[in-house]
């Protein structure tokens, strides 16, 4: 008798490893092998626009706190994650003297630029293993007033890397301003909230991120 | 092997069923039907997507049968279930019926190779909670893990016409791996049979479904590998006027020219990848440049020499192209240090960007690089006319080595299309 629990025993405990083995270990090191993939998608437009667009350690970084923070789920931290890397692809489409201009864009590129969302998901859409996250990325700069239903982790992306780009253009005070006013109109409000909770405690608040190298390593 | 399956079912011979047993046989019959049917694509090459190794996971339930009542139950159980998911198949995925007879006769000759060793170490009908009978299950599922992926892999390379040791190579490294993961099922099924509790059958449906999900997935790595290459390749192919088929004219000219020099095969795999992404840097430059059909000034010329080294630094930081960035980045190299970026010697430049760059002159030359831009200073070529080139070019401009095998396979294609084309003509 003590052999037959002793074997269900070692069975069932045999069986839960390789659950655990299938369900979490292996999803997990696959998102990852997602991952490498994908950043070479963001390094392209980062190179083809001498670093203004696609940047996305910095990004990434941030987002996946913020994310934490709201209480999103795994698989829409993963989805977002993906979202980073793949976001700006599009600018492979916008002519590279509109990317790399040194005065304003006009008018007409400015419209074009805004396009890039719509493009770059419509790459997404055309590689089958990533199909899942072209809505996401199609809505990268989801504006709240005229979408409020949109997904949480498009409003983070949204408002995130428009901090993110004052704060590295101007000052995160500044940054952090834009933000505030926008809350309800531009931006989600609760995710104003988290991302200025999260940058607070980074200590990346009232400090000169065009001068501080640290977030960018 | 259809005929070895044959007799090897005859010797067997029917098993009787006894009475009692009838349930729990109808029990096992359906569980290892569901496994077999719980199939999942394995792809095994970038450009086939649709195309692959169907990997299923009825082995633990055959074992466990094997174990428990006999090798020829255990053979039987395999050649029953393969057939209905054989027929399965052909209904449902379109799978021509001769797969499905190739597929049963594999199982039947692997089941019984596996049943009959289990069988050696472990009579049946003993108790299975004991460390003989432990070995036996993992030695029985191991060897029939062993048999089917050699005879899959055979099936494979004479279907594709491609070699045996790549193909092997790719299948076999699995292995231990799915032995380990098999081993807690086949266990379970086992020691349920020998406890006469079908219902406890129904139990190993959910390990059975966590398997399933692990050959999901490493399925889904594989297709997502080449899903990789081939949206960056699309992108490739957009930044610059290439036609249609350029990029996979080279890659696959490459790969042949690897393998007709003797490199591994996996490395082959990687030149045919390299060689489709060689331009990969083209989409960070200007494209009003790239485009531009009159001749370059020096400073266009510049930022066109960019490219290879771009190319490299976009794959830095994927970790599973790594081997092929120094390919990327040295494919505008020349044997006499002529070439560009770095102007390096014939001795530092490796061997797979010499081949790349070869291959890419030649598709170039004879206009498959983009036949309907009229270029001024470009004219397409003949075939003869651009292996002339090649030879001439051939220890400076060019590789000798890679020139010289490249001649040889480009003859060997024209004469297979001589051929192809008298035969249609006829």
């Amino acid at each position: 008798m003590h052999n037959i629990i002793w074997s269900i025993v070692v069975a069932i405990g045999s069986l839960m490893a390789l659950a655990y083995y299938a369900f979490v270990v292996v999803p997990a090191r696959l998102h990852r092998l997602h991952c490498e993939g994908v950043r070479a998608f963001a390094r392209l437009i980062e190179l083809r626009s001498g670093g203004r667009y696609g940047q996305a350690e910095p990004l990434r970084t941030l987002a996946l706190a913020v994310a934490q923070r709201l209480g999103l789920p795994t698989r829409e931290q993963r989805l977002l994650e993906l979202a980073v890397y793949l976001r700006d692809i599009g600018m492979v489409a916008i002519p590279y003297h509109t990317l790399n201009k040194s005065t304003p864009l006009t008018e007409a590129e400015r419209a074009l630029l805004a396009r890039h969302p719509e493009i770059s998901a419509s790459i997404v859409e055309q590689i089958p293993g990533l199909r899942q996250v072209a809505p996401l990325v199609h809505l990268h700069h989801v504006v709240y007033q005229e979408q409020p239903n949109a997904p949480l982790s498009a409003h983070l992306l949204s408002a995130l890397e428009d901090w993110l780009r004052l704060a590295r253009e101007h000052s995160s005070d500044l940054a952090t301003s834009i933000l505030r006013q926008g809350v309800g109109t531009r931006y989600h409000p609760q995710v104003v909230a988290a991302i200025l909770e999260e940058v607070h405690q980074q200590g990346l608040y009232g400090r000169d991120l065009a001068r501080s190298a640290a977030l960018w390593l | 092997m259809g005929l070895a399956s044959a007799v090897l079912l005859a010797w067997a011979g029917v098993p009787l069923v006894q009475q009692h047993q009838l349930g729990a046989f109808a029990a096992i019959v359906a569980l290892a039907t569901a496994a077999e049917l719980l199939l999942v694509r394995y792809p095994l090459r970038p450009e086939y997507p649709d195309r692959g190794v169907w990997l299923s996971v009825s082995t633990p339930v055959v074992i466990a049968t094997a174990l428990t009542y006999g090798w020829q139950f255990g053979v039987w159980l395999d050649a029953i279930i393969s057939l209905i998911a054989g027929l399965v198949m052909t209904q449902l995925k379109g799978t021509r019926p001769r797969w499905a007879f190739i597929n049963t006769a594999q199982s039947i000759l692997s089941a019984a190779a596996a049943g009959y060793t289990a069988a050696l170490l472990h009579p049946p009908y003993l108790s299975m909670l004991s460390l003989r009978s432990g070995g036996a299950l993992v030695a029985g599922l191991a060897i029939y893990l062993l048999v089917n992926t050699v005879l899959v892999s055979i099936t494979i390379s004479i279907a594709e016409s491609t070699r045996l040791g790549w193909v092997l190579k790719q299948t076999i490294s699995s292995v231990p791996r799915d032995v380990a993961l098999m081993v807690p099922i086949s266990f379970l099924v086992a020691l349920m049979l020998q406890l006469q509790g079908v219902v406890g059958l129904l139990g190993v449906l959910v390990p059975y479904l966590a398997l399933r999900q692990a050959f999901v997935i490493w399925a889904r790595q594989q297709a997502l590998y080449h899903q990789t290459i081939r949206s960056l390749g699309f992108l490739v192919q957009r930044a610059h006027p290439y036609t249609g088929g350029h990029l996979q004219r080279v890659a696959q000219w490459a790969r042949r020219v690897a393998e007709r020099l003797g490199l591994p095969p996996e490395r082959c795999e990687l030149v045919y990848e390299a060689a489709l992404l060689h331009d990969l840097g083209k989409t960070v430059l200007d494209e009003r440049i790239l485009n531009k059909p009159a001749r370059l000034t020096p400073e266009e010329w510049e930022h066109v020499k960019k490219h290879p080294q771009l190319g490299a630094e976009i794959l830095s930081d994927t970790p599973f192209l790594s081997q092929i960035v120094p390919w990327i980045a040295l494919h505008h190299e020349r044997p006499d240090g002529k070439g560009y970026p770095f102007g390096l010697n014939s001795d530092q430049i490796p061997l797979e960007a010499r081949l790349i760059a070869v291959v890419d002159a030649f598709d170039a030359m004879i206009g498959g690089e983009a036949p309907n831009q009229k270029r001024l200073h470009r004219r397409p070529l003949s075939i003869e006319e651009a292996i002339a080139e090649l030879e001439r070019g051939a220890g400076t401009q060019f590789d000798a080595q890679v020139v010289d095998v490249f001649k040889q396979i480009v003859h060997e294609w024209q004469r297979q299309r001589e051929q192809h084309t008298s035969k249609a003509s006829k």
